[in-house]
């Protein structure tokens, strides 16, 4: 997290934003004072506002409650605030996410997610409260959740899940992208990944029963989209690694402080250890009363009846075991389906429709088994332990079988292969001599092994890219194959910065990046030979892209004066320069979007108040002009140009920031 | 190791004239050994041992004084070979030519010799030689007019002149490959070819598919049982309307599309080059191997050509025509001149900002 922790001023002003917009002022302010002056107690921020500690508090609830500040523990010393840059940039996403659960798991589970994240962290039993209300305020027994206003947050919980569950998932906040796809994903070759049951029944995302509820929920934390919550996951990564440190000193090193080389590995390896298994304790699925192993459902069909008998779980309100369950939803899972459609979209753009589709249909069955995108504790390398561990998981393995197996029948998998290939699979006829089929295969009608080999030729055709989107492993189910993530999302984030060079300065640009990236530092000449281009053609873009922050200089003195002439000036490019330049450069850019809707919204404010009154909803046509009706579709228009912008920024830093840790070095 | 003076092998310019061997046989003893060592295929270098061999002179003394007397006639080259001195002809014509030089043309000459192919910079000769510049000037240009030396551009250093003897042809290091000429990379040539090697590389490795290449029947069972509910109940049910069809590709005949080969021959910067030089599309010249590979990895920076494994080559294909930038550079922020003068408040700002009015269509404040 340390990484991803880095402030700049700019993420601080970005979030604020985010977080006035999405929470309102009194949130905002007290976010502010945490975002400007950093690590503070409550008397700290107290001092460094004009807000008295009343108001504090309730801002500080509403941000704890949303996760956008981590607080430093329950113990006697005065308990630290501190923000979550993570949790707080992503208020961008809260639109993305409700479309990747929806195209994953349905609109039931896409309704469930929008609740959870405008609740933030809730109580199963409080959002079941929600859904389906009981008559009686029955609910005060259990008060051991997470110390912070209870009282207050099932009260908004209340009031807000009821009116987004009636609304059926439209959200309701003006800056939240509208939820008006759905079908968008299953017409393109019908559902992926997880056909549900539910894709085929509702389509309205409307959950129906408290049942429906509690399986939605309980699928959600399975495939790790949801995880529940505890204390620990409030700490700070400073916090938490002080905790784990001493924890570590005090266990394995007999609580010595440790001194040698060797002691200080060891506290060090350690202490990751404790990380990684503390953070994979929050992704345990907890168990679930009701539910069992498939196999045992079958097998003893009336227990269903009986336990839902007992427990009585109609909505009147009984209470589960996992009622008192605190659950919020997992945040490095979101960005692992964001890498997916990523991924897919740009095989899309290089290999075509067909094999993108198959490209999806394989990372999503890895998704299950993907908690996150890259390991942010990672085992530090112990000396003669090289290829140790090249053991690949099977879990993260895939064939072209299951591919064949997952994939929609009428998809037109023949598409976008080479005739020829189709022809030695199918063996029926040949190919003309215009590269025209003599004759025709309806796809459809393939039987599975056929399926398999021309998917497994998409899959070849996959591997053979200089990206090398998959790898291959074993010959099991026909071919498998494995994907190497962080070599593709270091390929990723190079694409991202190709594309803003090319952007800015054409194709000249990219080849000079892509020269200094191959070859590494090279003076004048050098960068010559490796384009073929003469020096006079090339400077120009030089300059350019040194002033831009991609390219870096050098100049290193031959001789004692440090004399222009007799020194060496080299150029050089550093990707991990360049994409934390170009992070920034995106941050900038959106708050740029953000205050350019405010003033655009300002501008159409007093038509906005007008057509906002109860009277004029609904009524628009009657109450309002033909000009103020043009200006407000004018305005919805601009919003919703701008927020789009925004999204598509958002994509960029999650590629920059997400999918890879720092890269070191070249 | 090579002494200083290597011996070249770069064949002469002409040979010595045979037919005077008749006549000069008898002329004189230095003579008989010039014309004996000219029998021998050009370039060769002679040994001691292979000089008394020859039986010209009688004994050890008399070969010294008979190479002596070649060599101060600049028929012959004394040169050393792993310690050894060794001896190599020079055609009569051009030891006439180096009979005239002055001393100082001769001294010059000398060093420019020694360099062969590499070639000298003319300063560098002159701290060698320690002449005066002048002297320098002078001598290197009439060196010049008798046809002994040329100057080339190095490519290294575009501002030296670098000096060799006539007959050599300039190392790559000074003239650089066959994309250059006179130092400079030869811009127009090196699109063209890479044009024909693109093409070239396409061939081999991607094949057009036309549009119908796949004629089937495509049943449209969803829209067909949507059409059949319509009838049977009359009206239809907004739920029922027919499923945006999977998104398929036309099947217009004339439109083509490049996919790569199932498992294509991928080239090599070898086998490229081979194929170049059959066609003889360069004329007069040879592609060897490392000027193609430097051509192609420059194809590859260029991104008409991605490396697939260690030394192949292929197309880059892209599916879809348009070319998509990114979130940031399509936003007016990306390309911004003033991005980094922009702030929260003042001249330049999102509020004021022209572009935003530009691509909003809106108005922007006033500054």
């Amino acid at each position: 997290m340390s990484y991803n922790q880095r402030e700049t001023p700019i993420l601080a002003e970005l979030c604020t934003f985010l977080v006035e917009d999405v929470y309102g002022e009194l949130a905002a302010r007290v976010y502010s004072v945490l975002a400007r002056h950093g690590r503070q107690t409550l008397a700290a921020v107290a001092k460094a506002s004009y807000l008295n500690s009343r108001q504090i508090k309730y801002g500080l609830v509403i941000l704890l409650q949303q996760h956008l500040v981590f607080h430093s523990g329950n113990d006697s010393q005065p308990t630290y605030y501190e923000i979550d840059w993570q949790n707080s940039y992503a208020l961008v996403r809260l639109g993305k996410v409700t479309k990747l659960v929806e195209d994953r798991f349905g609109r039931k589970a896409a309704n469930v997610m929008t609740n959870l994240l405008r609740l933030g962290h809730t109580r199963i039993a409080d959002l079941k409260e929600a859904y389906f209300p009981s008559e009686t305020e029955s609910d005060d027994d259990s008060d051991e959740d997470i110390k912070n206003g209870i009282g207050k947050k099932r009260k908004r919980g209340n009031g807000d899940t009821n009116q987004t569950a009636m609304t059926n998932g439209v959200t309701n906040g003006g800056d939240v992208k509208p939820v008006v796809n759905g079908d968008h994903a299953h017409t393109n070759g019908g559902p992926v990944g997880e056909p549900t049951q539910d894709d085929a029944e509702d389509d309205d995302g409307e959950i129906g029963s408290v049942e429906e509820l509690y399986e939605v929920i309980e699928r959600l934390i399975q495939k790790g989209w949801v995880r529940t919550m505890t204390e620990s996951q409030y700490l700070s990564p400073g916090d938490m690694h002080d905790i784990l440190q001493q924890e570590t000193i005090d266990q394995d090193l007999g609580g010595q402080q440790p001194t040698g080389i060797k002691d200080k590995a060891i506290c060090h390896r350690n202490t990751l250890e404790r990380k990684r298994n503390m953070r994979d304790k929050w992704l345990e699925v907890p168990r679930f009363s009701r539910k069992r192993p498939a196999d045992q459902d079958y097998s003893n069909p009336t227990k269903r009846m009986k336990v839902n008998g007992a427990n009585g779980w109609s909505s009147t309100g009984g209470a589960a075991p996992e009622d008192k369950l605190v659950i919020r939803v997992n945040p490095e899972k979101i960005a692992v389906a964001m890498r997916t459609e990523q991924l897919v979209s740009l095989v899309e753009q290089r290999l075509g429709h067909v094999t993108a589709y198959i490209y999806r249909t394989m990372l999503q069955e890895l998704e299950a088994n993907t908690p996150r995108c890259y390991e942010e504790y990672p085992e530090p390398p112990t000396a003669g332990d090289e290829g140790g561990d090249n053991q690949i998981d099977p879990k993260n393995l895939v064939t072209a079988r299951d591919v064949a197996k997952k994939i929609n029948k009428n998809f037109d998998i023949c598409e976008g292969l080479d005739p020829n290939a189709i022809v030695s699979i199918t063996r029926k006829g040949h190919v003309r001599s215009s590269n025209v089929l003599s004759q025709p295969i309806d796809p459809s009608s393939l039987n599975t092994d056929e399926k398999t080999r021309i998917i497994d030729k998409h899959i070849q055709l996959l591997s053979e890219d200089p990206t090398h989107f998959v790898t291959w492993h074993s010959r099991a189910g026909y071919s498998q194959w494995h994907i190497e993530f962080p070599e593709i999302a270091k390929q990723l984030i190079q694409t991202e910065i190709e594309n803003t060079v090319s952007a800015r300065k054409g194709t000249l640009g990219v080849k000079l990046i892509r020269a200094l990236r191959k070859k590494g530092k090279l003076d004048e000449r050098a960068t010559c030979n490796a384009m073929m281009m003469s020096a006079g053609d090339i400077r120009g873009i030089v300059n350019d892209l040194t002033v831009q922050g991609i390219v870096q200089t050098q100049e290193i003195p031959k001789v004692e004066r440090r004399e222009a002439k007799h020194s060496l000036h080299l150029i050089w490019y550093d990707r991990q320069r360049a994409r934390e330049k170009l992070l920034h450069d995106t941050y900038k850019g959106m708050v740029r979007i953000l205050q350019r809707i405010q003033f655009e919204r300002e501008k159409v404010q007093p038509l906005l108040s007008k057509a906002e009154r109860s009277d004029v909803v609904g009524n628009e046509e009657k109450w309002l002009s033909k000009g103020e009706l043009d200006a407000l579709r004018k305005w919805k228009e601009v919003q919703e140009k701008l927020s789009l912008q925004l999204f598509r920024e958002d994509d960029l830093v999650a590629t920059l920031r997400d999918f890879h840790g720092p890269l070191v070095s070249v | 190791m090579a002494a200083p003076m290597a011996p070249s092998m770069v064949p002469k310019e002409e040979e010595p004239p045979a037919v005077d061997l008749a006549n000069n046989e008898a002329a004189s003893p230095a003579d008989a050994l010039y014309d004996k060592c000219a029998q021998r295929s050009q370039g060769t270098v002679f040994f001691q041992r292979d000089l008394s061999n020859m039986q010209v002179a009688e004994t050890m003394a008399e070969l010294t004084m008979l190479l002596q007397e070649l060599c101060d006639r600049h028929l012959m080259k004394l040169m050393t070979f792993e310690g050894e001195p060794c001896w190599k002809l020079r055609s009569r014509a051009e030891a006439d030519k180096l009979r005239r030089l002055t001393p100082d043309e001769r001294l010059l000459y000398h060093h420019i010799d020694q360099v062969q192919a590499e070639g000298i910079w003319s300063k560098a000769l002159r701290a060698r030689t320690n002449v005066t510049q002048q002297v320098l000037t002078k001598c290197l240009k009439s060196l010049e007019s008798k046809d002994l030396v040329q100057s080339v551009m190095s490519v290294k250093f575009p501002n030296r002149k670098m000096y060799l003897l006539k007959h050599l042809r300039p190392s790559e290091d000074i003239a650089g490959g066959p994309w250059q000429s006179e130092g400079d990379f030869d811009t127009a040539l090196i699109e063209t070819i890479s044009q024909i090697v693109a093409q070239h590389i396409e061939n081999e490795t991607c094949i057009k598919v036309p549009g119908n290449w796949n004629d089937y029947e495509r049943p449209d069972r969803t829209a067909e049982i949507a059409h059949k509910k319509a009838q049977v109940q009359g009206i239809r049910d907004i739920e029922d309307a027919p499923a945006v069809k999977p998104y398929q590709p036309p099947r217009d005949p004339n439109a083509t599309k490049i996919v790569h080969r199932t498992s294509p021959q991928y080239p090599t910067s070898a086998s490229v080059a081979e194929w170049l030089n059959s066609k003889e599309v360069l004329r007069g010249k040879t592609v060897r191997e490392d000027d193609m590979e430097q051509l192609l990895e420059m194809m590859v920076l260029d991104g008409r050509l991605e490396k697939i494994s260690g030394t192949n080559y292929r197309t880059v294909l892209t599916a879809v025509d348009t070319k998509v930038y990114n979130g940031f550079v399509d936003a007016p922020c990306g390309n911004c001149p003033v991005f980094d003068l922009c702030g929260d408040e003042g001249e330049i700002s999102a509020r004021t900002c022209v572009y935003f009015g530009q691509w909003l269509e809106t108005t922007s404040e006033e500054v």
